[in-house]
């Protein structure tokens, strides 16, 4: 298992640097993630995609799909593409601190 | 003699010697994709693995990772391994243990002419630049020797001279088990091999071996695959309760976009057809779940999904890896079926799917409930003139990519073409097609996995070949111009998630407006109900 540090403190992260135990996340982590993913400032924008994937993502326990983060939190998906360049799922739900998706997505 | 026509003993041994990389693919050494995708400065390139992989697993085989097991400790956790290797050989010769595939894999480890007729059709090995250790008969060969030796034993001296001469170290063993995941299972090979050798199955074999024997498998098959589904009940996490939820925005925002009420059915017992959907779908292509709810709905056609575990995720990985996970996820769709009464199973677009529910479980089924592909069931409805079409909705170029496991292994191969003769009136065939088609690239999971630099490996190796049928589909447009959106109708959830990261990695979406999709969307794009077109191009 690879590591991950931010603020002196290291989490353990998989092989593309998602966090491997959801519980960990905090806003720090969060803004040390987003400056892996090239984004240096988190914005009100980015926290409401951020907030809305872990909300979701407490209820039932894997990432919403796209078309609904879109609709429910009210961003087009190329504005998704401008505040995280790697997307939605790689890039906003390892800000978040969800999971890898998995299966045939 | 050409250059793929002989195969050097030397290099078959060389998977014993102990050396940092058995293989290495330069991408100098590629084929040259049509142009604008012809100057490799200009693409991505491959991404080293990482010193920190290389140190902590066994990645001596070539540039990348899917199996990434870690390198055993100790001497004693290294000879248990290849211990376990030995017995798992054993056994898939044994008919108690591998009475499945017994018979065609003994005949594919006796009968290999060498005559590499194999090579020329494989696209992982034509489009790495002919390098050795992708070569169809290379792992093949390995095995062989290795069966030769130790299982059939006998004529010591024969063997020796004609197959011995390997050495079966934990070198060998751990370099075949990364190995084991460089070929998509195609079986291309298998269909032009003149004497009928499987070298397909035989890749199908280790995977196996290194599974149900030693317990090694990739965890986007195992872990977070089959065991995933059958515990939670689908390989995307989804459980029942968040299943409903996103159907039920999917019915939602299709009846926002359409104006057409739609309304999935949930458990409706003796309904004539149980639709099992790759669950993949829903979460990254709601459209076409959608889309089938929308023309079953408009058909008068009788039918439901399920809530229940695994049932409603027509998954089964075991497939590629693992008979026992495979049985265990084909009963629970068996047992569901009785359950609901319905009269037939009907597999969504998802090829595996259809292999693994129209074939393999066969024999877990014993003929208790008929299986039908979605492919002949939306020919059935698209010409039974229950819809109004207008297949001018559809012009645009559409071109199809034939899903292995629909045509090649099964032979389904007309119902998608007469449907997209009938409503895309500029269709065109990729070369070649059917049963001839290519591969993804992204099959047997490899679509699933990207971990490491597993992905570069995909876009520019087992991906290649699509890449260059696709560029060459659409060859009679402007490809340096996206203003023509062209679409790529692939009814596979595999096929379609390879399709979208090569159509990503390559750019080909901004710089050629090539775009992907399924069948049942198309179908109801042409629908004369629609007021506004079905596909939205923005989300795609």
């Amino acid at each position: 298992m690879a590591s991950f540090e931010y603020n002196g403190k290291a989490v353990d992260v998989d092989e593309d640097g998602f966090i491997e135990d959801p519980s960990v996340w905090n806003e720090e982590l969060a803004k040390a993630l987003a400056e892996i993913e090239g984004v240096t400032e988190m914005s009100d924008d980015h926290w409401k995609i951020v907030h809305y994937l872990r909300d979701y993502y407490k209820q039932f326990g894997i990432a919403p799909m796209v078309r609904k983060l879109c609709k429910e939190t009210d961003t087009p998906l190329k504005r998704i593409y401008e505040l995280y360049p790697s997307g939605p799922a790689k890039g906003a739900c390892k800000v978040a601190g969800l999971p890898k998706p998995t299966g045939c997505v | 003699m050409s250059k793929t026509s002989t195969i050097s003993p030397k290099s078959i041994k060389d998977i014993s010697k102990s050396s940092d990389q058995l293989a290495h693919v330069d991408l100098k050494d590629l084929p040259p994709l049509p142009p604008p995708y012809d100057d490799m400065e200009k693409l991505p390139g491959f991404k080293a693995l990482s010193e920190e992989a290389r140190e902590k697993f066994d990645a001596s085989l070539d540039d990348t990772l899917v199996v990434s097991h870690p390198k055993p400790a100790t001497p004693e956790e290294e000879e248990r391994l290849v211990k376990g290797f030995f017995s798992g050989l054993e056994k898939l010769f044994t008919k108690e243990n591998n009475w499945t595939f017994l018979e065609p894999l003994t005949m594919s480890m006796e009968h290999c002419a060498k005559c590499q007729t194999c090579a020329t059709d494989c696209p992982v090995f034509t489009m790495s630049g002919e390098n050795e250790v992708y070569r169809p008969t290379y792992r093949a060969e390995v095995m062989r020797r290795l069966y030769f030796k130790h299982v059939k034993k006998g004529t010591k001296v024969f063997n020796s001279f004609q197959n011995g001469g390997i050495d079966g170290n934990w070198t060998t063993i751990s370099r075949l088990m990364e190995l084991a995941y460089r070929c998509t299972l195609c079986r291309r090979c298998a269909q032009s091999c003149p004497i009928g050798v499987d070298n397909g199955l035989i890749t199908h074999e280790l995977r196996k071996l290194f599974s149900m024997e030693m317990g090694i498998s990739p965890k986007e098959l195992h872990e977070k695959g089959t065991v995933q589904q059958l515990k939670v009940g689908s390989s995307t996490g989804m459980n029942p309760v968040a299943i409903k939820d996103n159907v039920d925005f999917i019915d939602e925002d299709m009846t926002d976009r359409t104006g057409i009420k739609v309304e999935t059915k949930w458990d409706v017992e003796g309904a004539d057809i149980l639709l099992i959907h790759n669950a993949g779908e829903f979460l990254a292509w709601p459209e076409n779940p959608g889309a089938f709810a929308l023309m079953l709905e408009a058909a008068g056609v009788s039918w439901t999904l399920s809530s229940d575990l695994v049932a409603y995720d027509g998954v089964n990985y075991g497939l590629f890896y693992d008979d026992a996970q495979l049985a265990r996820v084909a009963a629970r769709h068996l047992e569901v079926a009785k359950k609901l009464k319905v009269k037939k199973i009907v597999m969504g677009e998802c090829g595996h799917e259809h292999k693994a529910l129209g074939v393999i479980a066969d024999r877990v089924f014993n003929n208790s409930i008929p299986r039908e592909s979605a492919m002949t069931l939306m020919e059935e409805i698209v010409f039974s003139g229950k819809l109004s079409l207008d297949p001018s909705k559809n012009d645009f170029p559409v071109t199809l990519h034939d899903p292995c496991n629909i045509t090649r292994a099964m032979g389904i191969v007309e119902p998608q073409r007469r449907v997209l003769r009938h409503i895309a009136p500029q269709f065109r065939e990729m070369e070649p097609h059917g049963t001839r088609n290519y591969c993804c690239g992204g099959g047997s999971g490899f679509a699933i996995m990207s971990g490491h630099n597993f992905a570069d490996w995909r876009m520019h190796i087992s991906g290649r070949m699509k890449m260059k049928q696709i560029l060459e589909a659409f060859g009679d447009t402007d490809l340096y111009s996206d203003e023509v959106k062209k679409y790529i109708c692939a009814p596979c959830s595999n096929c379609k998630g390879q399709i979208r990261d090569l159509l990503d990695f390559y750019g080909a979406k901004t710089t050629s407006g090539i775009y992907y999709g399924g069948l049942v969307e198309l179908i109801v794009n042409a629908m004369t109900d629609l007021s506004e077109p079905f596909l939205d191009w923005d989300m795609m």
